[in-house]
């Protein structure tokens, strides 16, 4: 292949060069902090998505070298590709900030705000927009749209009341079965994902659709309400599956398996296996797998993310420098009493059962 | 009297046949542009009319068939917009049911100079009775040897397929009508890339009006600079206007654009000016969702200048104080409309058509919605305005199609010029529901500062 032509792109007065052809918005990413914008629609592995939600919306105050106008509107920086010289501005442009502060308001206006009872809390993408861009409070004072719970099927539970209409369970059925069973029906904001006629997804990969929802609107029904995501441990496993890569994140507690998801990078999107293939993983990995002895296990799993899940991993804990030594100035520490010894506290001799009262020192002293 | 290129013939018996509308002269641009022109001397033509796009946004016609992408071995189409569907316009539905010659006319001359093949015609579902008129048309037409194979000799091919859509005033924004053509959900497109380049099946694609079709057939016939001489600076030729509320004499109009607004409602030859001996309160001059414009502002401009039936005239002033010639839906609101009813059915309308992908017009119209509802019944607050119009520019500019632009300015325009008629909704809620809160001062000259 002829030499990657690479284009020069600004991001937050951060100059990086990039394959022609790449999106603003993954330009942004390998920057990586909070200069790339959050995405709550689109993702890499799936063709055709993006542009929907408005919560990567960015300026671009310079179009390219060769026409420097900037652009009238802001624009989606997942469906929008760098020119060369292109300056964009993210968290520099307080007219993005504004913007996006209105699509998280929009976003969660009709969220039910569920989170004590949702499965998704703690690694879900809307609490983190929230947290990171949104404002407190709502100025909403209307009744929020509810739809019905439904059952696809024996592994997944559709709560559409929660639904942000992503499409990426849409493009992931499309994309990944051979016949698509679902979709978006009516219009506007009583839009629903629904399966047409039967209420069931048949295919090897549609839990996939799990992993892909950003919120908590697809959930897996073996996983239902059994445990609170930062209680659980991710080990990274394997196993010789027929149907899949068979790469998997086990959540455990103890050495209770309590659910099997795909492997996410840091931007929450399924990462690719050694082949460079993505990977999606089947339903029998993910729902039927649910012993420790089905699986090889790697190892802990870094889990990259801003929400509460990673708490309790110590991902970039910081030790102090200094050792005691340091502290004691070169001196090594010294035992200057062994507690046990002094005290009689711990004097076997004495039979607690038979204190008559309260065990003072007088009882011991006797 | 004005001149007239479309409707001219329009009430000759038995126009709709093919026979009386071939002896009235129809298709002979068909014949004269098969014959003895070439496809980019028909772009040519028609770039030199300066003909805007009668769809709404006024994009030039000649233009857009110039940016056509025309890859080795790839078909191209022309795809009709006949969706119709925006509140207010109606004047397609007349140009079809009463002329649909000219329209297959035009869609040949077209075809021929954009080189598709297959043309399609995406009409709104509720036209039912329009296809019927339309198939008759073409099929009359391809019996007399105007569509099919080899047209006139030329080697050219084209069909005309009508397709109905299903009821959704999205699907007429183009890159929706495309993907609803496709057989699929008519949701908008993320552009680019443009229908030019990929638009139907991927295809090399232009979407144009039923009226920018029809007037290619004056302009062949006349030779586009003869067009560009009537009407006004880059308002060129003439425009179907539908013009409906409280007025005499609602109905489709075809003017040349050197009409004034004023000319327009009280004279004879139009409107007959407002119904029951009322004043004239506002006016949506362009289909629901151009800004709406208070009496005193749509007669004149803020600079106390004249206002024209015209892209530059009406939009004279920005959206400050003037609005837009859209689709040609001309709407008259009488003393006895309230604004704060109308915004909030225009608002009711735009929640149910949104198609729903992207976040801001999706959540932003049903709260809209909900507050003009809120304030209409005398149940509002003060601060509900002030939120109103934070959303509407939270929407405007974010969206993935003009339907969310759409959807905001009628709310903001209201908002901006009637902002005293929402607050007597607030103040005096008792009273807003039992009567209207009148014509107040919205048809005082405005005070034109005089500069030296
Ligand atoms: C929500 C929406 C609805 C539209 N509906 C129509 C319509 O019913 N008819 C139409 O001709 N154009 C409609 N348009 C405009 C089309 O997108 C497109 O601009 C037009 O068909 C181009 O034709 P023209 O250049 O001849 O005006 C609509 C646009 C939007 C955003
Ligand atoms: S169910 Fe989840 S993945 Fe599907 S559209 Fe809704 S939020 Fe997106
Ligand atoms: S602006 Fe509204 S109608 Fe247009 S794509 Fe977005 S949600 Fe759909
Ligand atoms: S991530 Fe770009 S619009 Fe949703």
């Amino acid at each position: 292949m002829s030499e990657q032509q690479l284009f020069k792109v600004t991001i937050d007065n951060i100059t990086i060069e990039v394959p022609a052809g790449t999106t603003v918005l993954q330009a942004a990413r390998s920057i990586g902090g909070d200069v790339a914008p959050p995405a709550m629609c689109f993702y890499s592995k799936l063709e055709g998505s993006g542009g929907k939600c408005r919560t990567c919306l960015v300026e671009v105050s310079k179009g390219s070298e060769k026409d420097p106008r900037p652009m009238p509107k802001l624009v989606a920086s997942c469906r929008t590709t760098v020119m060369d010289g292109m300056e964009v501005k993210n968290i520099t442009s307080p007219k993005v900030k504004d913007a996006r502060a209105g699509v998280v308001e929009f976003l969660l206006l009709n969220h039910p705000l569920d989170c004590p009872i949702c499965d998704q809390a703690g690694e879900c993408h809307l609490q983190d927009l929230g947290y990171e861009h949104g404002k407190e409070g709502t100025r909403y004072e209307f009744q929020r749209r509810t739809f019905k719970k439904y059952d696809l099927g024996q592994y997944i539970q559709l709560h559409m009341t929660r639904c942000i209409l992503c499409y990426r369970c849409v493009f992931t059925a499309d994309q990944l079965t051979e016949k698509r069973e679902h979709g978006v029906l009516d219009r506007g904001d009583h839009a629903q994902i629904a399966t047409f006629i039967e209420k069931n997804l048949h295919n090897d990969f549609i839990g996939n659709v799990i992993d892909v929802c950003p919120v908590g609107a697809l959930t897996d029904k073996t996983f239902r309400f059994k445990n609170r995501v930062w209680f659980l441990k991710p080990l990274d496993a394997h196993r010789d599956c027929p149907t899949c890569s068979g790469r998997v994140t086990l959540w455990n507690r103890g050495d209770e398996v309590f659910r099997v998801t795909a492997r996410k990078d840091e931007w929450g999107e399924i990462e690719d296996t050694p082949d460079g293939k993505t990977g999606w993983i089947c339903n029998t990995c993910r729902f039927e797998k649910k012993k420790t002895s089905d699986w090889m296990i790697e190892g802990p799993r870094n889990v990259n993310r801003h929400s509460v899940i990673s708490q309790g991993h110590y991902v970039g804990l910081q030790k102090p420098q200094e050792t005691i030594e340091k502290v004691l100035d070169g001196r090594q520490p010294k035992l200057l009493m062994d507690i046990h010894n002094i005290s009689d506290v711990n004097k076997p001799s004495v039979e607690l059962s038979a204190i008559n009262g309260a065990a003072t020192s007088s009882v011991f002293n006797k | 009297m004005g001149v007239k290129l479309l409707l001219e013939k329009a009430h000759i018996p038995g126009i709709r046949t093919y026979e009386v509308y071939r002896r009235e002269g129809g298709y002979r641009s068909v014949e004269k542009a098969l014959q003895s022109m070439t496809p980019e001397a028909i772009v040519e033509e028609v770039k030199k009319s300066g003909l805007r796009g009668r769809g709404g946004a006024g994009f030039p016609a000649g233009m857009k068939w110039s940016f056509i992408a025309k890859p080795e071995g790839v078909p191209r189409h022309l795809v009709c917009n006949a969706d119709e569907s925006e509140p207010g316009t109606f004047k397609d539905r007349y140009l079809m049911e009463f002329l649909p010659h000219l329209l297959i006319e035009g869609l040949i001359v077209a075809s021929f100079a954009l080189g598709s093949n297959n043309t399609y015609i995406y009409i709104r579902g509720e036209y039912a009775w329009i296809v019927d008129i339309l198939e008759t048309a073409i099929n009359e037409a391809k019996a007399n040897g105007w569509l099919g194979e080899n047209i006139l000799n030329s080697g050219f091919d084209c069909n005309i397929h009508v397709q109905r859509g299903a009821g959704a005033y999205i699907c007429g924004e183009e890159t929706a009508l495309i993907e609803s053509l496709e057989g699929k959900r008519g949701n908008p497109r993320i552009k680019p890339p443009f229908p030019a380049i990929k638009g139907l099946w991927q295809r090399p694609t232009v979407v144009n009006n039923v009226e920018t079709l029809a007037a290619v057939v004056p302009i062949i016939n006349i030779g586009g600079d003869e067009y560009a001489k009537i009407g006004v600076g880059r308002s060129t030729g003439t425009k179907l206007i539908s013009a409906c509320g409280n007025i005499n004499k609602p109905g489709v109009y075809e003017i040349d654009m050197t009409v004034s607004v004023e000319e327009f409602i009280y004279s004879d030859e139009y409107c007959g000016g407002i119904a029951n001996g009322k004043r004239l309160k506002a006016c949506i001059p362009g289909g629901s969702s151009v800004p709406i414009l208070p009496a005193n502002l749509l007669l004149k401009t803020a600079k106390g200048e004249t206002r024209y039936m015209n892209y530059e005239s009406l939009s004279d002033g920005g959206f400050a104080t003037g609005s837009m010639m859209g689709s040609g839906g001309f709407i008259i609101l009488d003393e006895d409309q309230c604004i704060v009813k109308n915004t909030y059915t225009l608002a009711r309308f735009y929640r149910h058509e949104s198609c729903g992908q992207c976040s801001p017009c999706r959540e932003g119209t049903g709260w809209m919605e909900k507050l003009l509802l809120r304030l209409e019944k005398g149940e509002g607050k003060m601060s509900d305005i002030d939120l109103l119009w934070d959303i509407q520019r939270k929407i405007e500019g974010n969206t993935i199609c003009p339907l969310g632009d759409a959807a905001a300015w009628p709310v903001a325009a209201a908002i901006r010029h009637f902002r005293d008629e929402f607050e007597w909704h607030v103040t005096h809620a008792q009273e807003a529901q039992t009567r209207n809160f009148g014509l107040a001062h919205y048809a005082d000259p405005i005070h034109v500062p005089v500069t030296a």
